[in-house]
């Protein structure tokens, strides 16, 4: 309980901290920027560049529109939630797709050596690249009554940013227990997908819980990029962009957008480290051993 | 080869129909056949083993005993020669769950609690909930930890661990039991305690047991028989009858016919020609 307190208090420091240095240098700093050995390194402090942090806190308060009473804090927490929904999509599907990976590549030894490196080169293909290419895709999706919805694709972009270390995780943890436990299974005349379910998954969860970590803010990302560079309405990704364009008249705006984005990833987080612990609990602790 | 001279007291329960708990005949097991590095492991084994007696195999490093305890399991398939588990072929015998088998590292899961652990074997042969619980409990009983149920294995001594793994092992009642140096891990004094309650739960659950180690004592104060191996390739060189009857307790191992038996098997793995004599013996 102490030790969680702390956890707490810390966090709290962290973020003055962060304002401390913020405010700091805004006060010491050249309002118009500066030269440092004549490279122009110094950002401007001027309230356009660097608003001071109240206002950007008050700046929550105003109204989004100019005739209107919605608040854009309201207008940043819809954007955000718009946002997360997509991105908890993209996640599920990215841990399901990861995980059915490394099943295959688990039972069929020879595939590992066939398609591993297919999934290390999708990671290199630039996201802002892909994604109007998955959304011209889903565009021309039609399935019956049902039609790709266009939040679809910014699933899908989330997914594929999330899958991979998914799949790396899982798969290693799948490969984890030792000849003797195999040997054990083998004993009982456990078949390879009861060995899969009894002793396998089990093995792999402390491979898979931080590879789920990586994958919950992979998703965040690709959401967030895809909502960009695909132009969806709504989400938060498309916020930052409008809110940027606006920053001559209304500079505090985007910072705004910017916490919103933040919350979006710390929801994600927390959502993966609720899963950890839900997992991990029973678990021989590190110290021990 | 002889099948029950050394069974003693287990000699009634051989003469009846029931099948022998192992029957191997003209084994021979090579590995990588075919190809450059290719290893004999063993050749030529035979061996018989009654239902209810304790047979040790003890030989130095790379005699093959642990290969044998595998073909008896059917974890390995042989090069040639059969195997015959409880008058069934091994790979049935396998399916049917006809043994268990512990190892030197207990292989408990450590996301199962004791009580799970112990349940897994019966678990995999479709047991319900309710019967499973029951046989896991009296299995802790048996192995005199009934106050552990719900502890997790990584709060358990070692001693405690491998005593879940032979509850886990006998779980599902097999008449025989498969044990590759279970006892290799423990301290010398926590080895002589479980080797006694080793003895106890056989008795009680008159299972048949194949016993591979490094130690000398340890096979002589457990068997009914000594299989003595020898590397290059591995082969059964000797089969030494230990005759200190079946309640054996700690005087036993104070006993002149006791430190007879040691001598013989010590001699008989000094008479296997290699060279730079025998390692990986213990003489404790």
């Amino acid at each position: 309980m102490i030790h969680r307190l702390r956890r707490a208090a810390m966090f709290v420091v962290a973020m003055l901290l962060v304002v401390a240095l913020w405010e700091g240098y805004k006060a010491i700093g050249p309002a118009k920027g500066g030269d440092v050995l004549g490279f122009g390194i110094l950002p401007r402090t001027n309230d356009q560049v660097m608003p001071h942090v109240w206002s950007m806190v008050t700046g929550l308060f105003d109204p989004a529109q100019r005739q209107g009473d919605q608040t854009v804090l309201s207008v940043v927490l819809g954007g955000a939630w718009y946002s997360f929904r997509i991105a908890l999509v993209g996640f599920a599907g990215g841990v399901a797709g990861g995980m059915a990976i490394a099943v295959v590549l688990t039972r069929f030894r020879l595939a590992e050596r066939a398609i591993l490196p297919y999934l290390v080169i999708s990671q290199t293909v630039p996201l802002i690249a892909l994604a109007p290419l998955v959304a011209g895709w889903g565009g021309k999706l039609q399935i019956g009554d049902w039609v790709w919805p266009k939040w679809m694709s910014a699933a899908v972009l989330g997914a594929f940013l999330a899958f991979f270390p998914v799949a790396v995780g899982t798969l290693r943890g799948l490969k984890s227990p030792n000849a003797a436990s195999l040997e054990l299974m083998d004993s009982l005349a456990a078949s390879w997908w009861r060995t899969l379910v009894k002793l396998r998954f089990p093995s792999a969860v402390p491979y898979i819980v931080p590879a789920l970590k990586l994958g919950g803010a992979g998703a965040v990302v690709g959401v967030v990029v895809a909502e960009i560079s695909t132009g969806l309405k709504g989400g938060i990704g498309r916020l930052i962009i409008e809110y940027s364009r606006q920053a001559t008249s209304e500079p505090t705006k985007v910072f705004t957008s910017i916490f919103g984005a933040a919350l979006l990833g710390l929801t994600m987080a927390a959502i993966v480290a609720c899963i950890d612990l839900a997992l991990m609990r029973n678990r021989p602790k590190e110290s021990a051993s | 080869m002889s099948t029950t001279s050394g069974a003693g007291s287990n000699a009634t329960a051989s003469a009846g129909t029931a099948p022998n708990a192992v029957e191997i005949a003209g084994l021979r097991k090579v590995f990588n056949a075919n190809k450059a590095n290719a290893v004999e492991a063993l050749v030529d084994v035979d061996l018989t083993i009654a239902p209810g007696e304790f047979v040790s195999l003890i030989g130095p490093s790379g005699c093959g005993k642990s290969t044998l305890l595998r073909l008896i399991a059917n974890l390995l398939d042989p090069t040639s020669g059969t195997v015959l588990v409880n008058g069934k072929p091994a790979a049935q015998a396998r399916q049917d769950q006809d043994y268990g088998m512990a190892f030197q590292q207990s292989g408990l899961f450590e996301w199962r609690s004791v009580v799970r652990n112990i349940e897994l074997p019966l678990e995999l042969k479709g047991w319900g909930k309710a019967e499973r619980r029951a046989r896991a409990h009296e299995m802790l009983e048996l192995v005199k930890l009934g106050d552990f149920a719900g502890h997790m294995p990584w709060q358990l001594s070692g001693g405690m661990q491998q005593r879940v793994a032979i509850a886990r092992a006998l779980a599902a009642h097999p008449p025989l039991l498969l044990m590759d140096e279970p006892f290799g891990a423990l301290d010398e004094m926590t080895r002589e305690h479980m080797q006694a309650e080793l003895l106890q739960i056989c008795a009680r659950t008159s299972t048949t047991v194949v016993f591979v180690t490094h130690s000398i004592p340890e096979a002589v104060y457990l068997s009914n028989r000594v299989v003595v191996m020898s590397p290059r390739p591995g082969r059964i060189t000797e089969i030494i009858d230990v005759d200190l009857g079946s309640d054996r307790d700690e005087d036993t191992r104070e006993a002149t016919e006791f430190y007879g038996r040691i001598t013989a098997v010590r001699e008989a793995l000094r008479g296997i020609e290699m060279g730079a004599g025998p390692r990986g013996i213990e003489d404790r």
